[in-house]
């Protein structure tokens, strides 16, 4: 426990500073051909005509890869969660978003592999487009997926639901309903090294893959799916990551790399543009989310309604799961006994989203805390009060029925106020996390008090 | 065209508007310049040229024919850091390490430059082109502040190793 609390020269640091930390793109092997992809200028279209072969015949290509050149086209980020696979490696007939790949080319340049993508004969039938989420549940929106704009996947239903209580009875009792709807938006991660990979074919059969992932077990499984190849063909060099932040744990480049090695026998790397990383990989979520709260003129917060949809963009990668945290956080570190959650993921012709810090969480903190300062500025009561009052404490239950240990509300609360200067009163000063009792202890309360007891 | 990279000469046989930092990465494997954003936007393949920070994705190896570069492996060993070096390893301003070659090679040349100690505003001018996705610059200003105040080896307090214990001392710092 020596390490713990002092300050230990980083493994990592020396590399750093001297210039010697080997990223993806800094590997050397000998020459390398460079790969380029031919991208959708569609929001969503038909592919109506694609010709590789004037391409193919040009100087200094050796290998163009299309759908029809993937063994398991395909797949999803979550299969093995059960979460049926839903986007193509390669786009197969039909485009979703502006910038998703049709082909890619291995050249022996950069600027050779450009110009064969652009001698790539490709015909497009535009389709309409939806980009509002707010939308994609209308009978006349454009679809998306022959399935339809929602993932249908959450056991017998087509969105996530959590339940408990009655939320009906606590709206009745409400001295006010404060409501509220809001927006986060999209934000690309943007790690200062762009996606990237490198993969070398070995002698033996096994494919060398030099990746900027933010998860190697995972990504090794995702190329081994698409190549229908077992683990053991692969072999993954990795974790010198130049930032990820969540937008290295979907697989962009590494399946790519693979197959262009595979078809020309030749080590390929693809190294995305900052246009590419900023334009075509994938990004947090956008959201909307509409919360109606039952309060008391006391400050207790008796019920929340919560209709959330989560924009996935055009495919589902990791937002099935982002959505499911979502649901479990909807009702912040607050102690709400009723709650009535449906969240959807919808579809859309955006890029699609996926992992970035606190991925699904931080976008339902953000509504949950803007959302208790507009109850306090209602209904008159000061927000580090309301905050306190309704904080988590030891034997309060969570919206997905965990009985709180060890909860921290009060606590963090508290050291907050004291490093921004704000003075609370004594009864709120000496709050702690141990179960409730007295004035903290309402009629509401005690019944899921006593519910959980019933329960345990 | 002949470039001197790191003090050892070089005869450049890459066509003459090809970017500097294509140069230094693939004809002289030289890779602690960074294709960050290949347009001159964040500061990840900033060398110096004669002594200048300049930007190695915009400019062309022609018109830097029998200059002087310096690149990050240029300005140190892992057993002989110089002082900012040091002070990035030290005082933890380097988190993913990326951005950390444009950064030291900036801030090299702005202490070359004011030879002595250098304030917050110098710094944040200094590398005000320059992008940490990771750590949020105030560790890194700290750095070069803390580097130009000599103050190397001194602030980092790290631990002594004990026996068992890897070698936590930092080697060649200028105490």
């Amino acid at each position: 426990m020596k390490a713990v609390g002092a300050r230990l020269p980083r493994y990592d640091g020396v590399g750093h500073v001297t210039g010697r930390t080997q990223y993806v793109d800094d590997v050397r092997v000998g020459r390398v051909l460079w790969a380029k992809a031919l991208r959708s200028p569609h929001d969503h279209a038909a592919i109506t005509k694609l010709d590789t072969s004037k391409a193919e015949s040009m100087k200094g290509v050796h290998a163009i890869i299309t759908s029809a050149d993937v063994p398991r086209n395909v797949y999803g980020h979550l299969e093995g969660l059960g979460v049926p696979g839903d986007e193509p490696l390669l786009a197969d007939g039909e485009v979703r978003y502006k910038g998703q790949p049709i082909a890619v080319v291995a050249a022996e340049s950069e600027e050779a592999a450009m110009a064969a993508v652009d001698a790539i004969e490709v015909a497009y039938e535009p389709r309409p487009a939806l980009f509002d989420i707010r939308t994609a549940l209308d009978p006349d929106a454009p679809q998306i997926h022959p399935w339809g704009n929602v993932y249908p996947h959450y056991g017998p239903y087509n969105h996530r639901r959590v339940r408990k209580g009655d939320v009906d009875a606590a709206f009745d009792k409400a001295d006010f309903i404060v409501e509220g709807v809001y927006r986060p938006q999209a934000i690309e991660q943007m790690p200062m090294e762009t996606q990237v990979a490198l993969c070398v074919p070995e002698a033996n059969g096994r494919l060398t893959i030099y990746s900027c992932t933010q998860a190697m077990y995972f990504s090794m499984g995702v190329v081994a799916a698409h190549l229908e190849v077992p683990l053991n063909k692969l072999k993954f060099i990795g974790g010198t990551v130049g930032g990820g932040f969540g937008g290295k744990v979907d697989t962009a480049t590494d399946t790519i790399c693979a197959l262009l090695a595979l078809k020309s026998r030749k080590a390929v790397k693809w190294r995305w543009t900052r246009e590419e990383e900023f334009l075509v990989s994938s990004t947090r979520a956008a959201w909307h989310i509409e919360l109606a709260d039952a309060v008391t003129k006391d400050g207790w917060i008796l019920g929340r309604r919560t209709l959330t949809l989560h924009d996935s963009g055009a495919y589902a990668r990791f937002s099935p799961y982002g959505l499911t945290k979502h649901a479990f956080h909807h009702s912040g570190a607050y102690t709400i006994p009723n709650l009535h959650f449906d969240g959807f993921v919808a579809f859309t012709n955006r890029v699609p989203s996926t992992a970035m810090r606190g991925f699904g969480v931080t976008s339902v903190s953000f509504a949950t805390e803007t959302h208790l300062n507009r109850i306090a500025s209602v209904i008159g009561v000061d927000p580090w009060e309301l905050r306190l009052k309704n904080a988590n404490r030891i034997g309060d239950t969570t919206g997905n029925g965990v009985a709180l240990q060890d909860p921290s509300t009060v606590a963090v609360t508290l050291a907050a106020a004291d490093r921004v200067g704000i003075e609370l009163g004594a009864e709120y000063r000496q709050m702690d996390s141990e179960p409730r009792t007295g004035a903290l202890l309402p009629e509401h309360l005690v019944a899921q008090q006593r519910l959980n007891a019933e329960a345990h | 065209m002949n470039l001197t990279v790191n003090g050892r000469e070089h005869e450049i046989t890459s066509p003459p508007l090809t970017p500097l930092l294509h140069v230094l990465r693939e004809e002289l494997e030289i890779t602690s310049p960074k294709a960050g954003c290949q347009q001159g936007g964040c500061g990840t393949c900033t060398v110096l040229v004669d002594g200048e920070p300049r930007r190695s994705c915009l400019t062309a190896v022609a018109t830097v024919d029998g200059a002087s570069i310096t690149t990050l492996e240029g300005l140190g060993e892992a057993e002989s850091l110089s002082p900012l070096q040091a002070a990035f390893h030290e005082l933890y301003a380097a988190q993913c390490g990326f951005c950390t070659p444009g950064m030291i090679v900036a801030s090299t040349a702005l202490l070359e430059r004011v030879g002595g100690p250098v304030d917050r505003d110098d710094v944040l001018d200094a590398l005000g082109g320059h992008y940490c996705r990771c750590t949020g610059y105030v560790k890194i200003v700290d750095a070069v502040m803390a580097a130009s105040r000599g103050e190397v080896g001194t602030v980092g307090d790290l631990p002594s190793s004990e026996e068992g214990e890897p070698d936590v001392a930092i080697k060649g710092s200028p105490a």
